[in-house]
């Protein structure tokens, strides 16, 4: 069995840049992705409190896929392929020299094929036609669309699943990707993180949940502000992180560059409330023990924490609660970045894209700033959140991701040593 | 709608929220440390307040309601302009 689980190769589609390069340039400049949603066609966006969000401006599918793919999925899906498209480039995998049955596909996603959901209910109940329901609308719905389809890109017949619990969802995926190679199932897991569903009536969901920011209405860019003492809410975002995971003997068998080790995965439930994380910090504090556990590390080791950090109010204080109870004195030692301040909340690529921020400040020394971060709140105030770049060797980095459904998932990537 | 009226149909929607006797809610219970609501609930009752009154609640004035009396207090304020004559017809008037 592999003791040994690699990241070989990275993808990206975000609202700050498609493509890591660009991605990574944009993160570290500290640049918002946050920008006004110009409405929902054919309605305007006065009715809905919130009306920003981290969207991904000028996507044209085509750039990127063959129209028969693009056309049989939803945005998510289309996010999905162009982020594992450049993950499988990057990583230098050729494919047609791999055993297919080896290579598995595993996704998180938390909302699925919302854009044709939506339109294909609205116009059902509107036209009564039945008939008239497009014949994709199924395959295009069901939440492992994305899984099928990238396996289907590149012709992986390994192990092939979706997670789905809401804002964790591909932070699982990650750890079980991991998993998987861990327990011989597969030599290579592609590991995919994908949402869009900046959609009329999933944005009024959120918007009726009081869970957004609604105060940086005119000011977008400053609307995703985690850990600051004006945050007040989360903003919606959407993209897609794809990761190549491998064993390391697999990875150095064919002298492939490794980025990082994906070494530890922690998933618990908090068995408490649907959208409310306990006060107390401990079952996010167990979390993160857990994954240092199966990681073999100490606490003393981490130097890097990529946080959940959705600025919320709630959410944000009790993660620098938690965080504060495993590190203790260490806390304030401890680097501490919220991707989210830059592309908002892409809830299910989440776990994803902040394990591409995580596994790129190991590879690069740069922690990228936390946007926004201008008036410390005391209720979550740890010194290592800063607003500007930290140049640090990240050695272990801890990755968080929390979600609906009292769920907490925590995963640890470190530098890899032979 | 006289101010009584506000509460009583405050009241009445809580105690509907709760499957609790209205005679059973005081003013002066606090929504979460008395009634037990968090705030999940809160924001599901400011939902059916909303729909009762035809209100929107702002985000920003939730932190202000947390007893049975400041969120009869809030709606009676917010309901004092919509008396105006000037009002449009009630029938064709969106809650978007």
């Amino acid at each position: 069995m592999p003791s040994q689980i690699v990241v070989t190769g990275l993808g990206i589609i975000s609202p700050i840049g498609i493509g890591v390069s660009e991605f990574w340039k944009a993160a570290l400049d500290g640049r918002s992705g946050v920008s006004t949603i110009a409405g929902f066609d054919p309605f305007p966006m006065d009715g809905y409190r919130s009306k920003v969000a981290g969207q991904i401006h000028g996507f044209a599918p085509e750039r990127y896929l063959d129209s028969v793919q693009a056309e049989r999925v939803d945005r998510y899906a289309q996010f999905a392929l162009v982020a594992t498209k450049e993950a499988l480039a990057d990583s230098g995998l050729q494919l047609a020299k791999e055993n297919p049955r080896r290579i598995g596909v595993i996704v998180g996603a938390g909302m699925g094929g919302m854009v044709m959901g939506e339109r294909e209910i609205t116009q059902l109940y509107q036209s009564q036609r039945p008939h008239r329901v497009h014949p994709n609308f199924i395959p295009v719905i069901t939440l492992n669309s994305a899984s099928g389809i990238v396996a289907m890109a590149h012709g992986a017949k390994g192990p092939n699943y979706t997670i789905s619990t809401a804002c964790s969802s591909s932070a699982h995926a990650l750890g079980q990707a991991m998993q998987c190679i861990r327990e011989g199932r597969a030599d290579v897991v592609i590991t995919v993180g994908a949402d869009a569903s900046i959609t009329p009536l999933v944005f009024a969901g959120f918007c009726s949940l009081r869970a957004l920011s609604t105060r940086y209405n005119d000011q977008p860019e400053r609307a995703s502000r985690p850990f600051d003492r004006l945050r007040d809410g989360f903003v919606m975002g959407e993209g897609a992180g794809a990761l190549v995971l491998e064993s390391a003997s697999h990875a150095k068998k064919r002298k492939a560059r490794i980025y990082a080790e994906v070494a530890g995965y922690a998933a618990t439930s908090e068995a408490y409330h649907m959208v409310i994380p306990r006060e107390d910090g401990e079952e996010i504090a167990s979390t993160m023990r857990l994954a240092m556990a199966d990681a073999g590390i100490a606490a003393s080791q981490i130097d890097y924490i990529n946080a959940h950090a959705t600025s919320t109010s709630i959410g944000d204080a009790v993660e620098a609660k938690a965080i504060r109870q495993v590190f203790r004195s260490r806390a304030d030692s401890i680097a501490v970045s919220a991707t989210k301040s830059l592309v908002g909340h892409t809830l299910g690529a989440a776990g994803a894209i902040g394990g591409i921020a995580s596994v790129l400040a190991i590879h690069t020394g740069q922690i990228h700033p936390t946007a926004n971060y201008e008036d410390p709140d005391p209720a979550c105030a740890l010194r290592g959140i800063k607003a500007a770049v930290q140049e640090r060797k990240v050695k272990a980095a801890l990755l968080n991701a929390f979600g609906f459904g009292s769920n907490n998932a925590a995963v640890v990537i470190k530098r890899y040593a032979a | 709608m006289s101010d009584r009226d506000v509460t009583e149909k405050i009241v009445a929607a809580l105690a509907d929220y709760l499957k609790r006797d209205p005679a059973s809610i005081q003013l002066d219970h606090h929504l979460r440390d008395d009634l037990g609501l968090d705030s999940m609930a809160v924001i599901e009752l400011l939902y059916k307040i909303e729909e009762v009154f035809d209100l929107q609640i702002p985000d920003q004035d939730l932190i202000a309601l947390s007893t049975v009396g400041t969120v009869a207090q809030y709606v009676e304020q917010r309901l004092v302009p919509v008396k105006r004559p000037a009002r449009p017809s009630a029938k064709g008037k969106k809650t978007t």
